[in-house]
């Protein structure tokens, strides 16, 4: 930090008038209550206050030093007591001895500055403590400022970590089997082993670098949706069956990106995996007043057990639409009669 | 020499179809079965009695490690998965090796050399030891499989009512009925949910949420009354935990 009376020009000139406004009050007091001349009220308050305005300048460097943090309230209050004390003396002295060697010859003035002097001292502590408290204002407001700032940012970051690694999800199970099937085709049947390479690697870039985007396009979701489907579909075969319903309004609307394939990732994770029977995975896109129904459903087996950690990609995507969305409940879940069912709601704006 | 015979039991087709390419090169090797889950795997083991299998972990309704523990028959066990997190469960049920997939035609060898030369020094692995080590993984379980009159049960932990100990076995009393299973009651005391599974007394662990009421028996001896009608004894140290769990 800086001292804040030089920052910049526009806090130079807020402490330059402040001080213009003390020496004309200055001025006038002298000219209209104690009666001396014009020369003697201007001469008189232009030292004074120029002297302490050079000065107040200084107190920065020790306040910032002094802080609450740091020491006991009766230390601070020593402190600039004492810091007080000694600054208002060398100023009515540094002054005494500037304006007696103006006035030399005024025995008049002499006398009323002699005179004046233990008023001027304890008016110089005053100024000295209303800067020391402005310096702590300043400082504390600055403090302030910044944390809210400061927190605000790390708001904006937790959200954006969590929105990432809500949206990385791939199991990398699924990459090392799949690079398994991979392999085993090479042997048998190249040309697949090539088609699945390829779709294992459209998938993984899309994947991995829609990180930056927070929608995009329905059709483009379900595109990579079924590109995944497709690499499954080569590891399981007749193991499952997928059938889709959509309307053609559903495919231009937005919806957030990776929200379709970790729900299919879910059905074939707890219905084909688990399954000794074919699955069927439906895909249906409706659309409603002010939202868009995506449903997914697929049989299961009612008997399976399920493993730990299920429906937490489901949870996740669940939480990502409360943020995205501000709104709750747009993703239901239900298990009925060997059928699991998803339904997403996506605003319509 | 006779050959040895080998069993895969993977739900994946082309994951069983690598083994069978690999093993084409093996001449010591012959493939007598290929079995897509855990069900036909216990079957086909322990009619067809295999020297080695090549076992996948992750398989519909029961898991290569489930499996096991239904085994009559205990062949060389290599574990072909692509979860590297079971390996070290892998070496307590004194697997002969763990390959991760893909897995490479030498490191398939090496594995198979492993295994066949165990087989032809009859160096028999100790199966007794398998579950006691098991107990080292304090991994909780959710649910336990049984095999009863060639009948494969899956018991959700959460269908148990009370598990009472019957010398090397342990009866676990069921929704499903009255299974008999070889574990100990340690195991099931160390890997139950202890949020709802209780040893109430050294022969008896109890689902918390199947008790009806506690009575008191004698002097200074309680019974637990269970919702199905049962009555379980409760040692000492058992009951003053347990009437703090109760409030």
């Amino acid at each position: 930090m800086i001292n804040p009376f030089v920052k910049n020009i526009k806090s130079f000139s807020v402490y330059l008038i402040s001080w213009i406004f003390i020496f004309l009050l200055h001025t006038n007091i002298l000219y209209f209550v104690l009666n001396l001349s014009l020369t003697e009220c201007i001469i008189d308050s232009f030292v004074f206050n120029l002297t302490f305005l050079v000065l107040g300048l200084s107190f920065w460097y020790s306040t910032k030093f002094i802080s609450f943090e740091i020491y006991s309230t009766v230390k601070i209050i020593t402190n600039h007591f004492t810091a007080a004390f000694f600054t208002s003396g060398i100023w009515v002295f540094l002054d005494y001895w500037i304006l007696s060697n103006i006035f030399n010859n005024n025995n008049e003035y002499l006398n009323f500055l002699y005179d004046s002097l233990v008023w001027r001292f304890f008016i110089g502590m005053m100024y000295y403590f209303i800067i020391v408290a402005l310096i702590y204002i300043i400082i504390y407001y600055g403090n302030f400022q910044e944390k809210v700032l400061k927190e605000s940012e790390l708001k904006s970051l937790v959200k954006e970590a969590e929105l990432k690694s809500l949206k990385y999800q791939i199991n990398p199970h699924f990459i090392f089997n799949s690079l398994n099937s991979i392999s085993a085709l090479t042997l048998t049947e190249p040309d697949l082993a090539r088609k699945m390479t390829i779709d294992l690697s459209t998938f993984l870039r899309k994947t991995l670098s829609s990180n930056e985007i927070q929608k995009s396009k329905l059709i483009d979701e379900l595109n990579n949706a079924k590109l995944y489907l497709d690499i499954e579909k080569i590891r399981f075969g007749d193991k499952f069956i997928y059938s889709e319903e959509l309307s053609d309004a559903c495919m231009t609307i937005e919806v957030p990106t990776m929200i379709l394939q970790p729900i299919f990732e879910n059905a074939i994770k707890h219905g084909v995996y688990e399954s000794l029977e074919p699955v069927n995975i439906n895909f249906k896109c409706e659309e409603l007043d002010e939202y868009m129904k995506l449903t997914i459903t697929n049989n299961y087996d009612d008997e399976a057990v399920p493993h730990k950690g299920e429906g937490i990609g489901i949870t996740n995507i669940q939480s990502r639409l409360r943020m995205i969305y501000n709104q709750d409940n747009l993703l239901k879940f239900s298990k009925n009669n060997g059928i699991f069912t998803v339904t997403i709601f996506i605003p319509v704006q | 020499m006779d050959k040895i015979n080998v069993l895969i039991i993977d739900d994946e087709k082309l994951a069983r179809d690598i083994v069978k390419k690999y093993l084409e090169k093996q001449n010591d090797l012959k493939l007598i079965g290929e079995c897509t889950n855990g069900f036909e795997g216990v079957k086909s083991i322990n009619e067809l009695k295999p020297e080695i299998i090549f076992l996948d972990i992750q398989m519909p309704k029961i898991t290569g490690f489930e499996m096991l523990e239904l085994l009559d028959h205990q062949p060389e066990i290599i574990f072909t998965t692509a979860f590297d997190q079971y390996a070290i469960k892998a070496f307590e049920v004194n697997a002969t090796d763990y390959l991760l997939k893909p897995f490479s035609l030498e490191r398939f060898t090496e594995a198979a050399n492993k295994a066949i030369e165990k087989v032809r020094n009859n160096k028999s692995n100790d199966y007794s030891t398998l579950l006691s080590s098991v107990n080292q993984n304090l991994e909780s379980i959710n649910r336990i499989v049984v095999k009863t009159n060639n009948k494969i049960v899956i018991i959700p932990t959460e269908k148990i009512k009370y598990l009472e100990a019957q010398d090397d076995y342990v009866m676990i009393h069921s929704e499903l009925g009255k299974h008999l299973k070889k574990q100990t009651m340690k195991f099931y005391e160390e890997h139950l949910d202890g949020n709802t599974f209780f040893r109430v007394h050294r022969s008896f662990i109890v689902n918390l949420a199947e008790i009806k009421q506690m009575d008191l028996f004698e002097k200074d001896t309680y019974k637990i009354l269970m919702k199905d009608g049962s009555s379980i004894p409760v040692s000492r140290s058992g009951y003053s935990k347990i009437k703090e769990l109760l409030k």
